[in-house]
């Protein structure tokens, strides 16, 4: 029975529970409301996927060129005068550098996109949250989603690619979900602290204007990482993203296992960060109702 | 499962406040975030001081009050969309807003679109909604602009399709906010006919400034004032005393100034 019980300012949603029951609670509470607000999640996804092309007339197709042009463009940009950073294949270096940064190009643009998108988020949806039950905290994921959707088209475009300019694809590349997934947790919870963040200020908004451009370099996109100098080529994994670059391009482009240590960095990075998101705007969630 | 001793109550509150925190400066949400637990940088706005209520299943509750004192809030707070800042609350059952009818609709989306949004936010299932897209088409009477973009509606047609959306939500709890006052005087008729069917099984918060309709609606009128309630009991006698203070405090221009 759905009930609202609040004393002194504090929702009470569980009764008396001992620290492990509460800890248990904190880590299924997101997935079970994810789970229980599934027609919702559903019902704005589909306005959002369809309110993107609305107006043209090709729709789902720009969402395929695009990705189909940037790589098209990346192999013809560069030649084999540079020093490239893999070696020689059947397909030819131009093709695998081509591949190499598209593979970062993907994780960038998805994280760029959220990073852009999260600050506004709640003010987008203010007249559903101030004026109906809204269960504010699923609009990161239901963002996140629209973006993945996105994603997996360019992924789609770049595993197509690989097969026709190399007639196979590496038996790796069914891994891919062990590293999407955990990316996702990691938007997901990246957004929750962006979108509890943005809805105090806008100045949320113009960090990231200004910041995320910059990792377009500080994420080994057109680089590896392990060409940089001594202490960087550690310290770059500070920056979460390398980790998701680097397992990425292991697993589909050099059909190798990725380092243990990186993967194991990586889920933990997708991990913190989804559930630090979730207790930060979950603590804010009930002033930023009254700030919007 | 619930907690109260009787199930009959669905809504408690006990000595409820609701305070907005004013800022000075722009900058001092974020010195409350940082340090709020060391000292509070912000100037508490009462909306809402000691409300004490207790609402029995089948009874309906009209509320009335003056713009700004507090009604909106109340029943914001009392549909979960605000916390409290003070007392207890306690709600029992499905409940459905009928708030600000019609604001949440995205104007570019077809009527159509919106009910599936609407009836999903609402708390319906994608199959519900369809199951009873028919009903609520046929309730909100439209005809074929239910295919076009919200955009094109007049006002009485977006509250049309609001309302007809709220009117299936089955729920057992209904909160309605002065959102009948759009609506032609058929449409009228047809809600309130709708509320009164409605009101021998659910619960019914209703704020009207119509007096006519809360006399017709209500088993217990309650007068909100600066955010207290003045009076409540029977509505015939809490709208006399209403208009009796209405009529001697006039509108005074600086009602809304902070007054602590």
């Amino acid at each position: 029975m759905p009930s609202v019980n609040v004393v002194n300012g504090k929702q009470i949603v569980v009764g008396n529970l001992g620290p492990a029951e509460r800890a248990v609670d904190f880590l299924v509470k997101p997935f079970a409301r994810m789970w229980n607000h599934r027609d919702l999640i559903q019902a704005i996804l589909r306005r959002e996927v369809s309110e993107r092309y609305t107006g043209s007339v090709v729709g789902w197709v720009w969402a395929v060129i695009a990705p189909l042009l940037a790589i098209t463009v990346y192999t013809f940009a560069f030649t084999t005068n540079l020093k490239l950073p893999v070696g020689d294949s059947t397909a030819g270096p131009r093709v695998d550098y081509a591949l190499f940064i598209f593979s970062g190009i993907i994780v960038l643009n998805f994280f760029s996109e959220m990073a852009f998108r999260a600050p506004m988020l709640l003010h987008e949806y203010t007249h559903f949250i101030k004026q109906t039950i809204f269960p504010s905290d699923m609009l990161a994921v239901i963002s996140t989603l629209r973006a993945t959707l996105n994603t997996l088209i360019s992924i789609a475009v770049m595993l197509v690619f690989q097969f026709t300019m190399r007639h196979s694809l590496p038996l790796t590349a069914l891994l891919l979900p062990l590293i999407f997934i955990p990316f996702m947790a990691f938007l997901i919870g990246f957004s929750w602290f962006m979108c509890a963040i943005g809805a105090f200020t806008r100045d949320a908004g113009y960090l990231m204007i200004n910041i995320v451009p910059l990792f377009m370099f500080a994420t080994p996109v057109f680089y590896a990482q392990d060409t940089l100098p001594a202490p960087l080529n550690f310290w770059i994994y500070a920056n979460a993203l390398t980790g998701y670059v680097d397992v990425m391009r292991d697993i589909v482009l050099l059909a190798k296992l990725p380092d243990w240590r990186v993967y194991a960095w990586t889920l933990f990075t997708s991990v913190f960060t989804f559930y630090f998101g979730y207790w930060f705007f979950d603590r804010y969630r009930n002033v930023i109702v009254d700030v919007l | 499962m619930s907690l109260s001793t009787s199930s009959d109550i669905v809504i408690q509150t006990r000595h409820l406040g609701k305070a907005y925190q004013l800022y000075a400066h722009r900058s001092d949400w974020l010195k409350q975030v940082m340090l709020g637990w060391w000292k509070s940088y912000f100037k508490p706005f009462w909306v809402l001081r000691d409300i004490d209520l207790q609402v029995m299943r089948g009874e309906s509750i009209g509320i009335l009050g003056r713009n700004g004192c507090g009604k909106s809030t109340l029943l914001q707070v009392i549909c979960g969309m605000t916390l409290p800042s003070h007392g207890e609350l306690r709600v029992t059952g499905r409940i459905a807003p009928v708030l600000a009818l019609g604001s949440t609709f995205d104007v570019e989306l077809s009527g159509r679109e919106n009910v599936m949004i609407g009836g999903a936010v609402l708390g319906l299932k994608r199959s519900e909604v369809l199951r009873k897209f028919a009903s609520i088409a046929e309730f909100a009477g439209i005809g074929d602009y239910m295919e076009q973009p919200v955009k094109h509606y007049s006002m009485g047609m977006r509250t049309r399709l609001a309302f007809s959306i709220c009117a299936h939500v089955e729920a057992e709890i209904l909160v309605v906010d002065e959102a009948l006052a759009v609506g032609d005087a058929a449409f009228q008729r047809k809600c309130l006919d709708w509320i009164d069917d409605f009101r021998k099984t659910g619960t019914l918060l209703f704020v009207s400034h119509s007096m006519a309709e809360v006399r017709r609606l209500c088993t217990r009128a309650i007068w909100i004032e600066e955010g207290r309630i003045r009076e409540q009991g029977d509505p015939s006698e809490v709208i006399r005393s209403y208009h009796r203070a209405l009529l001697v405090e006039k509108d005074d221009v600086h009602r809304f100034s902070a007054s602590g």
